[in-house]
Parts: C-alpha cells; sequence; structure tokens
C-alpha cells in the first residue's frame, strides 16, 4: 500500500507544483522598475482551448496575477503587487467587456475579439512591478509570479465540499463522516482552487549602478 | 465604420503590431528618456549587460526554482469586483438545465443564486457562483454556464449544463478482531441522490461474533440502521432526517481483576436490545453554518444482573452502577446542535475551522424513563504555516452528562481515548484497557459522565495533486493529546495523591491521508490499534 502511494506521490508532486523559469525583461522607467515577459514565455498559457473558448460563454472570468520580488536566497518580499483583470461577453453586442485593475488603479475597456480579449488579460508589457527605491543598486533579486484563472474562494470552497462533513444524517454513531474509518468510498469530484494556477519565476536580476 | 476600426485594432493587436498599455503606462520601446537599460544579467537581449562582481547566473538554478511554489497566494477570499460590476445589463429570460438524465431539473434550479426575472450585469457575482452553488449539491461531476441570447434583446438565457456522477457513498467500513470479539464485520453505505430527488438514504449493519467462553452471559451483537435525510426541502434552507436503529447486543462488565485483566472470569455481560428512531430537522443559517434539532424516541429492553458487583483486587466488593433500568425501559430526548465548517478542504485540512455543539434533554417529562441532559462540543482549528506545506491544529472536545443518563448515552471511553476500539452502531467491542503513559489512575471508568480529549497536530502535505493521477493529495500528519474521563463521583473524593487520581492519559497518533477520486483513504497508528485490541 505504501509502496502504491509512494508511487502516486512523484508524479503527482512533479506535475503540479514545479515552477517555470521564464526570461523577463526589467526597466527602469522613472521610478519605477516595470517588467515585460519574453516570447516564448508570458501567462498566455494560462488559457488552454477549453478556457479560451468559455470566454465566449458570457460567464465572466478572471484573471489575477500575484507578483513578488524577493532577494534571490530569499522568500521575504522587497515588493509585492496584486493585479485583477476580467472580462465578460456580451451576447447581444458580441463585444468583450474587460476590467483591468492594478495598484495604479483601473479600467474598462471593450474589445470586438475574443483574441484581443485574451492579449489584454495577458500580457505583461511594461507592468510596473516596485519602487526603485526598494531595490538596492547590485543587490540580486528574483520576480515571483503566480497566475490563476478563475481563483475560488475559500469560503465557496469550503461550500462546495461541505456535504463531505455532514455526518450520515443523525443516527446512533457518534463521530465524522470519515476518518472514524479505515476507508469511505465514494466518487469524489474536486474543485481545484482555480481553474488554473502557473507559477513562474524570472531570472535573477539586478540594478546595474548609474 | 466602428465595427471597421475595431477589426482593423483587432488585427493589430493580434498581430503583436499595437502592445496594450495600461493606463499612464507607456509602451516601453517607445520612450527613449528610458534611463538604465534593462539590468538581465545573462540576457543577451539586454543591451549594457553589466559584468559586475556579484554574482549574476544566468542559467536556471534547479534548487532556488522550489522558492516560487512558496510564493504566499495573498488573500484569496478578496472579493473581485463585488461592488464595482461591469458589463451590460441582462434580464433572464430563462434557465435551461441540460445534461441530467437523474436529478430533477427542479433540484439544479433551486440550488441557482438566480432565477428568471433576474435583472443584473454580466459580471455579477452571482453568475461566478451559480457553477459552484450547483457542484455543492454534490451530485455532479462538472458544471458549466453558457448565456445565450434571449427573444429580445437584452434578454437572455442561460444554460446550465450538468455532467452527472455516481452518488453511492461507501462511508464506513467495520472489521477488527479483539479478545472479546474475534471477529466484526460490517459496513455504511448510502445513495445521496435517491431517485434524482435530492434525497440521501443510507444505512448500515455490523455483525459482532462474540467469545462467549471469556464473558459469561455475553452473545453475539448486530445492530442496523436506516436513514433518510433532505438537506434542502422544497429548496429551502430547511432540511429534515430521519432514522431507525435497532442494536441486538451484550454489555460486558468488569467483575474482578485489574483494568487490563482479560483472563476468563474477571467480566460479565449482559444482553439487551435497542429500538430507536429520531427524527430531525436542519437549518442553514449560511452556506457554511447550520442549526440543527431533534426528537429521539428509543425502547431498551435489558436484563443486567440485580446487584451486579466488582471484586477489587485484595480487596473489597464494591457495587457496579450499569446505569440501565432493568427489564423494559424508554429513552424519550430533545436536542439542539450547532455546527460551522469553514475548513475549504475538510478531508486534507490545512486552513479553517470545525465547531460543532449539540445539547440534549431527556426526562420523564417527556415519556421517557430517564431524566438527564447531555452537552457535546468539538472544535477544531487549522494554521497554515511555513506557506500552505505544512499546518498546525489545535483539536479540543469534550461532554459532560448530567443526572441519570442511561448506559448507552453516557460518555465511553473510546470515544475519548483514539488508540481504543471505537464505538460501531453503538456496539461495544472491546474491553481493553486504555494505555497507562502518565501513571495517573490505573482504573479509569469506562462509561463516564465527564470528558475530552485537547489534541495538538501537524500535517505536512506530502502532495497535491489535480486528479489526473486519481489522487487529490495526501498528508502526513503526527499528534498527540490528553484525554480524560470521569464519573462525577471520582471528582468529590480521592485517596490518593492528586496526580494518581487524575482520570487523565495522553495519546499519540500518526499516519497517513489520502484524498482520490474514490475517496477517502486513512492509515493510522490508531486506528490499527482499534482493529486489534
Amino acid at each position: 500500500m505504501v509502496a502504491a502511494v509512494l508511487a502516486i506521490v512523484r508524479p503527482a508532486h512533479a506535475e503540479d507544483d514545479k515552477p517555470e523559469l521564464q526570461r523577463m525583461r526589467f526597466v527602469e522607467r522613472g521610478d519605477d522598475l516595470t517588467v515585460s515577459t519574453l516570447p516564448p514565455g508570458g501567462i498566455g498559457k494560462l488559457f488552454d482551448a477549453h478556457a479560451y473558448e468559455a470566454l465566449s460563454t458570457g460567464i465572466p472570468s478572471s484573471v489575477v496575477i500575484r507578483i513578488q520580488i524577493t532577494p534571490r536566497d530569499s522568500n521575504d518580499p522587497v515588493a509585492e503587487q496584486l493585479i485583477q483583470r476580467s472580462v465578460v461577453y456580451d451576447v447581444w453586442d458580441e463585444i468583450y467587456t474587460l476590467r483591468l485593475e492594478q495598484p495604479d488603479g483601473s479600467r474598462t475597456i471593450k474589445v470586438k475579439y475574443r483574441a484581443e480579449a485574451l492579449k489584454w488579460l495577458t500580457a505583461i508589457d511594461d507592468l510596473p512591478v516596485a519602487r526603485l527605491a526598494v531595490l538596492p543598486v547590485e543587490q540580486v533579486f528574483v520576480l515571483k509570479m503566480v497566475v490563476e484563472l478563475n481563483p475560488v474562494s475559500r469560503e465557496t470552497l469550503a461550500e462546495v465540499r461541505r456535504w463531505l462533513s455532514q455526518g450520515n444524517g443523525g443516527g446512533l454513531d457518534r463521530g465524522g463522516a470519515f476518518f472514524g474509518s479505515f476507508v469511505s468510498v465514494f466518487y469524489n469530484p474536486k474543485i481545484a482552487d482555480a481553474d488554473r494556477v502557473l507559477r513562474i519565476r524570472s531570472q535573477p536580476f539586478y540594478r546595474a549602478p548609474p | 465604420m466602428r465595427g471597421r476600426l475595431m477589426f482593423a485594432l483587432g488585427a493589430l493587436v493580434a498581430l503583436g503590431a499595437v502592445r496594450p498599455a495600461f493606463a499612464g503606462q507607456p509602451a516601453p520601446p517607445a520612450d527613449p528618456a528610458a534611463p538604465a537599460p534593462a539590468p538581465a544579467p545573462g540576457d543577451a537581449a539586454a543591451p549594457q549587460a553589466p559584468d559586475p562582481a556579484p554574482p549574476a547566473p544566468s542559467s536556471p538554478d534547479d534548487d532556488a526554482l522550489d522558492d516560487v511554489a512558496a510564493v504566499p497566494r495573498g488573500d484569496p477570499d478578496a472579493p473581485l469586483h463585488e461592488d464595482n460590476e461591469f458589463g451590460p445589463l441582462i434580464l433572464i429570460e430563462r434557465i435551461d438545465i441540460t445534461g441530467n438524465t437523474a436529478t430533477q431539473t427542479e433540484i439544479i434550479l433551486r440550488a441557482l443564486p438566480l432565477g428568471p426575472g433576474d435583472v443584473l450585469h454580466s459580471s455579477d457575482r452571482r453568475l461566478r457562483e451559480a457553477r459552484f452553488k450547483v457542484l455543492a449539491l454534490g451530485f455532479f461531476r462538472d458544471v458549466s454556464l453558457t448565456i445565450h441570447k434571449g427573444s429580445q434583446r437584452g434578454q437572455v438565457v442561460i444554460e446550465v449544463h450538468v455532467i452527472e456522477r455516481g452518488t453511492l457513498v461507501l462511508n464506513r467500513l467495520w472489521f477488527g478482531t479483539t479478545s472479546v470479539s474475534p471477529w466484526w464485520v460490517g459496513s455504511d453505505i448510502g445513495e445521496r441522490n435517491l431517485f434524482g430527488l435530492g434525497i440521501a438514504v443510507g444505512g448500515g449493519f455490523i455483525y459482532a461474533r462474540q467469545a462467549t467462553q471469556d464473558i459469561p452471559g455475553g452473545r453475539d451483537q448486530y445492530a442496523a440502521e436506516l436513514r433518510l435525510a433532505d438537506p434542502s426541502v422544497l429548496g429551502t434552507r430547511w432540511g429534515a432526517s430521519w432514522a431507525a436503529t435497532l442494536v441486538h447486543g451484550s454489555e460486558p462488565y468488569r467483575v474482578s481483576g485489574d483494568p487490563g485483566d482479560t483472563t476468563p472470569g474477571s467480566q460479565r455481560a449482559f444482553p439487551y436490545r435497542r429500538l430507536g428512531v429520531r427524527i430531525g430537522a436542519t437549518y442553514d443559517l449560511s452556506a457554511l453554518t447550520r442549526l440543527s434539532m431533534g426528537l429521539r424516541a428509543e425502547g431498551i429492553d435489558a436484563t443486567p444482573p440485580v446487584a451486579p458487583i466488582r471484586q477489587l483486587p485484595g480487596g473489597p466488593a464494591i457495587a457496579v452502577d450499569l446505569h440501565l433500568d432493568p427489564g423494559a425501559s424508554r429513552v424519550v430526548t430533545a436536542s439542539f446542535g450547532f455546527d460551522r465548517d469553514t475548513r475549504p478542504d475538510p478531508i486534507l485540512p490545512h486552513a479553517g475551522g470545525h465547531l460543532v455543539a449539540s445539547a440534549e434533554l431527556g426526562g420523564t417529562l417527556l415519556g421517557g424513563s430517564y431524566d438527564f441532559a447531555t452537552i457535546f462540543g468539538r472544535y477544531e482549528h487549522y494554521w497554515p504555516v511555513h506557506g500552505e506545506r505544512h499546518a498546525l491544529a489545535i483539536k479540543l472536545s469534550g461532554g459532560v452528562v448530567v443526572g441519570d443518563a442511561p448506559r448507552f448515552d453516557r460518555i465511553h471511553i473510546a470515544d475519548v481515548d483514539r488508540m481504543l476500539t471505537p464505538r460501531a452502531l453503538g456496539l461495544v467491542l472491546s474491553t481493553s484497557a486504555p494505555l497507562a503513559i502518565l501513571g495517573t489512575r490505573a482504573d479509569k471508568p469506562t462509561y463516564g459522565d465527564l470528558g475530552g480529549s485537547a489534541t495538538v497536530e501537524y500535517a505536512f502535505a506530502l502532495f497535491r495533486g489535480s486528479g489526473k493521477q486519481r489522487v487529490y493529495g495526501g498528508d502526513v500528519f503526527i499528534g498527540a493529546g490528553l484525554w480524560g474521563l470521569a464519573e462525577h463521583a471520582d471528582l468529590r473524593a480521592r485517596d490518593t495523591g492528586v496526580f494518581a487520581s487524575l482520570p487523565i492519559d495522553i495519546y499519540a497518533d500518526a499516519g497517513l491521508r489520502l484524498d482520490t477520486d474514490i475517496g477517502v483513504f486513512e492509515l493510522t497508528i490508531a486506528n490499527a490499534l482499534g482493529r486489534l485490541r
């Protein structure tokens, strides 16, 4: 049994947790550091064919981008950004309305084509990510990015799986519906906390001395 | 004209000729004043890439890549545009349900947070949540929504497409062997969506062979239970449940020897039969909080010995209170409960909490034979530590029984000590004494009025999967705690030191929990001990 579990464990871990190294372009603009992803990188792969088709269903889709800049050998961020982008399709006017929200403000735009909407949702192009003041010259940093498509709140996750912990209807037996036993077997679908998650890390970078 | 312009813009964007830029965010190549070109060490595309003393590796650092996984997700509960909807206003003309072959359409419609006639922005959170409200029924593998044009401009038809799944559940498997019961076997199964009506039906049966040569008066035991529940009556917040239980058992009690003595003759047993019905109602205060109330009527037919005694080792004989009226008696109770579960994942929890509290009142005024009250509570909370791979949990549970409660409503020692064989459908399957680890009171009661446990548990996320491998995740956990069980008489007087008289001890448990698409599995030390002692 243990061997079977371990056999499952390794591929599952590799499949889901491995971050992707992407080369990015960092530029100092005024007081800010901006970042752009470079081909063939980017976050476009967040959308597979199914997710891309879903943009036209009329149901809103959201992309949440969480960015951290940390010293190369540390997990303590010196700068963080939260960016949210949403899109909804108007079935009557046949246009896509996007809401782009980031720390320097939000804006709403409308585009005609799904490909345009995808471009706006996934563009990382000269995006301000940190004040230069927090990035000492010649210190090496990395940018870490977690991108989620249609993230689900913890409350919703709890609600969806609540039926699992509701007991078995009030008989004599006390205790939970499961784990009072060796095993509980049922068809057990599970929604993820997002439709898709990308974990990306940039190459190390540093500010050159003036 | 506007369409052509949009098409031209779209084509340009698609070709990459125009790059989207945020408000106030200039397109990078057009800014000749931009100083300090991209310091990207090792990046051939970066002009003026300096070559200073500080190391600036350009090759991927595999070890360092793991750091990315540790990026906190921030606040995942942060609302997205909750008060800032955008997109066109739409009027829901109709909702079409497709894909359901077993589940009644009405059940799905009731679960939706919107309905025909509603006017909302197309970015309304109810549209985003609708999928999860239907998934929360627990009847579907997947749910998808699509909006179609309605009969008039501005009106829409929402199509909800569901993919049904099997809703048969194996809740429990009972099996094991002890000195009292050479073998027992049983299971509890349920169907959560009977005839597609959203009604849950289930039942369990267990048979336990009794070692009658070791315990005079013992007999083979069996118990059965049948349950019926509607978690949402007519789509309201109210739920209803019904359960009937039959127990044909024999209850062991000690007549001589030390607590751990299992030699023949040290215990006796008496037969009993219980037949009970419980009806209940629930009310969902919120998606995560539920109130419950219930009534229980139970008939007990027992033939306990007239004056049971226990011969203490090297000492006098004392009377044993079996807490049961001889012959036929009745238990009639009313109960109230509260349940709040905020754990995003109740199977492999790393965050959130679960609070359960219940009170039950039984009395002759209700037509029963026993005047008593019980209060039970359980609280557990999980904190993620070091990112989301590790979690610490505190689990507290306890109860108090007041009055002349029947034996079966008292706290059994296996209710508080996880390293003992738990009762199954009310049957006692083992008389093993708890492990004496602390050196406290050796002769702890089998049934008590006051009991509980406090546990600290550490869990490590061994892996998480997307389900492609049929496995969602696995946790290794280790926990230890303190448990105690006492009769109120024990708390009034003692004939030894304080520590030696305390009816408490410790327990530990460790093991593996697996969440798979065919159910949940737990391999733990305590679970193994509970099947073998």
